[in-house]
């Protein structure tokens, strides 16, 4: 780039011929800004791992610290004269929470899916589709909160659970999960053309069977790269885990007890809980083993989605033979099972046992009893919704009734205080929106600029592919992992300390992948011919693109900039090493600490008193109100310009 | 002509003044016809004609379609199939069709063939072995994949998929064949052997195609009927239609004075 530059720069401008080369500089310079901006997502990858890597060097380089110890050890002890820390612990946590979350979130996701893409129907389809992108939206501190404080409850109750316990916390991960896995997979099972639906219609099948026998196998890599995302979400999750599943490291598959999760471990480090030192730089060892992890299967779940949209996955369903093999021995095992049991059984009562056996069924299935499957399956599938929105308003109705009671104007203008009925939120409000404004100053011109660049003018080069994995890898990196790099980068390296400058780098980093692919989508939704008629008559590439392009793509980039703030300001964990613990003044400038409204939430949540989680409630009255003030300006925004849209 | 069977054949399906609408949009315009059982029946007539819709009201895919309204009746073994109280999903069973565009599931060659039967609750191995067996053998494929069934049906040629589609059909045992312009996406060697088929199959059901092609209709067909801007123009024997067309309009369109 800056080679051809100079180059040009001396070619001498030849005013007798009109086809010269006129050199613009000030388009070059645009172009070159727009390129580095695209390039910050390698900068920033560089520095994610650069964070990793110091610290867990740090950690193995002590004396204390045994690398085979690490991957094997079962025991977790941070602290204290003997620590010790084998990572085993943790994992087990890990897949506990994650595991036990997948599988109850998978089957309910895709079910609602099906019920979705399948059954729903336009107008449903439009009832439904907001109570799922709400569910999206919730902040995940608000999920840790109704964990704690409703389902553990009644896990105590009913099972004998302890104070702290995993199963709360994977009840309401399952949850957060589903959005992931029914937006995915409703639009692998929408991109299933409808021809194949039709010829099994034409074959006489039930809308219920061509929706299990040919959508769903037709759409089944779609609907594994869903699962495997939300697995990569449910492993990184932090603040549930943290309120609800507890801090103690243990080697346990009951879900019923207390556990911690490699992600509450660092969360751990954030809070101070950790003594200085090994424990510390154990954090970012932790650290690397997550974000390797969650990357590989990131990774994964992007190779089957690339599949499916090169169409390549219809051709992946290939022979079966081993299968089928292993399916005949299971089979022939069944059948004589099946004798012996009828041997033992004699003549009484069978007809149990031919349900629970597969028998031969020489007579057709009637009509009545396929129609009376449709049934149980449409409900089953439509029950998932229904789950999920009771789901939605016993959350939200829970957090009303808690949170309402503390909420007056002298809780919106006073300052935090140890004493709850004394305690008000103004700072963490304006730390929130000083927090927001800047990462809007921040990572707006950036994903913006990077968008642009990659749908505009990047050609299809190695590196601009490169550039796009790099983005796409960065969406998926667990937002604790970039709360370490945000303290070891940004506070430490940089010298801005826990400040609003620290917080809100932080935070744009995490929220630049967002507008980025929010950007692109609606830069590529722009039609080619625009740009096409805007060269044709002269236009430069950067005249197309500022007149053409950009003014017809600014209200989806606008929506997408906003969803992104939303965002961020949700956001717990990424600035739980940053943010103050108590807020004592309104932050004046960008060096000033600060404390935001999630994080607020989050101190007050782990008070032992019972008054500090109402006005915590309280606060997330508060901070759902500015979501759903945000999210409503970006519905304004999309559907003023959809009404305006002559294209 | 199959007139010497005549004894044996059922009665003809009578369509009595069937419309069809998209939304406002006029499909068929009241359309009277006879098709007699056990024969081939062609539907002809330019793009936009309205005979692909009239073959969707068989099997009622014309329901599957937001905003399509049917009127009129089609009595078939003294039912009117388009009565509303009439299932599409049992009719379906008994009217097989193969679509335009070779459409396989993205299924193994024996799932494809077997998919029907199952979905009606034959699950016995053997007895779908032998489904997949002679279906194969009736759409004349047997011999090109019997060895590799295990295979991904997307992995055989468009002559090939549109035979299994043939085969797929056949496996629900159908009493009528809808055929939606069968050979428009195949090359000469793979429609010679449709047509063959299509001969074939009529000793057994009743066919029903719609084509392009107005040589494949003389070719393979034992009535003709010639649709114009969703009405019915002329219906009658093939050879007639062809040879000596009553109306102008038929004839002007089978000399190509128009598109």
């Amino acid at each position: 780039m800056a080679i051809k530059l100079s180059k040009k720069l001396f070619r001498k401008v030849d005013d007798e011929n009109p086809f010269s080369l006129k050199i613009n500089f000030k388009e070059k310079l645009i172009v070159i800004l727009l390129f580095a901006s695209a390039s910050a997502a390698i900068v920033i990858s560089a520095a994610i791992i650069y964070t990793l890597a110091e610290g867990s060097v740090d950690f193995f380089t002590d004396p204390a610290v045994n690398i085979i110890n690490f991957l094997s050890g079962k025991e977790w002890i941070p602290s204290g004269k003997n620590p010790s820390f084998g990572i085993i612990s943790l994992l087990s946590g890990t897949i506990l929470i994650a595991g036990g979350a997948l599988i109850i979130g998978a089957p309910l996701g895709v079910a609602a899916a099906i019920f979705l893409t399948e059954f729903a129907g336009e107008k449903l389809r439009a009832l439904i589709k907001p109570i799922i992108e709400v569910l999206a939206g919730i902040p995940s501190i608000v999920y840790g909160f109704f964990a704690l404080m409703f389902i553990s409850p009644i896990l105590r109750d009913f099972f004998d659970a302890t104070y702290f316990n995993a199963a709360s916390a994977i009840i309401v991960i399952a949850i957060m999960l589903l959005p992931i896995v029914i937006s995915i997979s409703d639009d692998a099972m929408k991109a299933v053309p409808q021809h194949l639906r039709e010829s099994s219609y034409a074959l006489g099948a039930t809308r219920w069977e061509t929706a299990i026998k040919v959508v769903m196998p037709a759409a089944s890599s779609g609907i594994i790269a869903s699962i495997l995302l939300g697995l990569a979400r449910a492993i990184g999750e932090t603040m549930v885990v943290v309120l609800a599943a507890g801090s103690v490291a243990r080697l346990t598959l009951n879900p019923f007890e207390e556990t911690m999760t490699m992600s509450a471990y660092i969360a751990k480090v954030a809070t101070g809980d950790i003594p200085p030192g090994v424990a510390v730089s154990a954090g970012f060892a932790v650290g690397l083993v997550l974000f390797i992890i969650t990357y590989l299967i990131n990774t994964l779940a992007a190779r089957v989605v690339l599949q499916i949209k090169t169409g390549s996955s219809y051709k992946i369903i290939r022979s079966k033979k081993g299968k089928k093999k292993s399916f005949n021995i299971i089979l022939t095992k069944l059948t004589t099972i099946k004798e012996i049991i009828i041997g033992i059984a004699g003549k009484t009562k069978i007809f149990i046992l031919r349900n629970l056996i597969r028998v031969k069924k020489q007579k057709r299935l009637s009509l009545k009893k396929r129609y009376f499957r449709q049934k149980i399956g449409i409900t089953l599938v439509g029950g998932s919704i229904v789950f999920a929105t009771v789901f939605l308003a016993i959350l939200l109705g829970n957090i009303l009734t808690e949170g309402i009671g503390g909420l007056n104007l002298s809780f919106l203008t006073s300052f935090p205080s140890r004493f709850p009925e004394k305690a008000g939120i103004l700072p963490v409000i304006m730390g929130s929106i000083y927090l927001m404004i800047l990462t809007l100053i921040f990572a707006a011109p950036l994903g913006v600029g990077a968008a642009v660049y990659l749908n505009e003018f990047a050609k299809d080069t190695r590196y601009t592919r490169f550039l796009r994995r790099i983005i796409q890898n960065l969406a998926g990196v667990p937002s604790i992992v970039f709360g370490l790099m945000g303290l070891t980068i940004f506070v430490r390296i940089f010298g801005f300390g826990p400040s609003l400058l620290s917080g809100s780098l932080t935070l744009t980093i995490m929220v630049l992948p967002i507008i980025v692919v929010a950007t692109e989508e609606s830069l590529r939704a722009v039609p080619n011919s625009f740009r096409e008629a805007a060269r044709g008559i002269g236009s430069t590439d950067w005249q197309t693109v500022r007149y053409h392009v950009l003014p017809n793509a600014t209200p989806g980039i606008l929506t997408g900039i906003i969803l992104s703030l939303s965002r961020a300001i949700g956001e717990t964990a990424p600035i739980l090493f940053i943010a103050a613990v108590f807020a004592k003044t309104i932050p004046s400038n960008i060096f000033d600490g600060f404390l935001a409204l999630p994080t607020q939430i989050f101190y007050w949540t782990t008070q032992p008193k019972a008054e500090f989680h109402i006005i915590a409630a309280s606060t997330i009255i508060i901070l759902l109100i500015i979501l759903l003030v945000m999210n409503t300006f970006a519905i304004i925004i999309r559907y003023k310009a959809q009404v305006k849209r002559k294209w | 002509m199959s007139s010497s069977k005549k004894t044996q054949n059922p009665e003809p399906i009578k369509i009595k003044k069937v419309d069809v609408f998209y939304g406002s949009n006029h499909a068929i315009i009241d359309v009277s016809m006879d098709i007699k059982q056990k024969s081939v029946t062609a539907f002809i007539g330019p793009s936009g004609c309205g005979k692909s819709t009239l073959l969707r009201c068989f099997n009622r895919m014309n329901d599957e379609i937001i905003g399509c309204r049917t009127e009129g009746e089609i009595i078939w073994n003294n039912i009117n199939i388009l009565d509303k109280k009439v299932d599409p999903v049992p009719l379906r069973r008994r009217v097989g069709m193969v679509f335009q565009k070779p459409n396989p599931f993205p299924k193994s060659i024996y799932d494809n063939i077997a998919y029907g039967p199952r979905i009606q609750g034959v699950n016995d191995r053997k007895t779908l072995d032998s489904i997949v067996r002679k279906c194969l053998k009736d759409a004349a494929l047997f011999e090109e994949v019997g060895d590799r069934l295990d295979e991904s049906a997307m992995d055989l040629s468009g002559g090939q998929q549109q035979r299994l589609c043939i085969a797929r059909a056949l496996a629900i045992e159908p009493e009528i064949i809808l055929m939606d312009e069968p050979c428009s996406a195949l090359d000469p060697i793979a429609t010679a052997k449709i047509e063959d088929l299509i001969d074939k199959l009529k000793k057994k059901y009743t066919v029903i195609i719609v084509t392009h092609n107005m040589q494949q209709a003389a070719r393979v067909s034992d009535y003709t009927g010639f649709f114009y801007l969703g009405k019915l123009i002329e219906f009658g024997e093939t050879k007639q239609i062809f040879e000596k067309p009553v109306e102008k309009l038929t004839e002007n369109y089978m000399t190509g004075r128009f598109g």
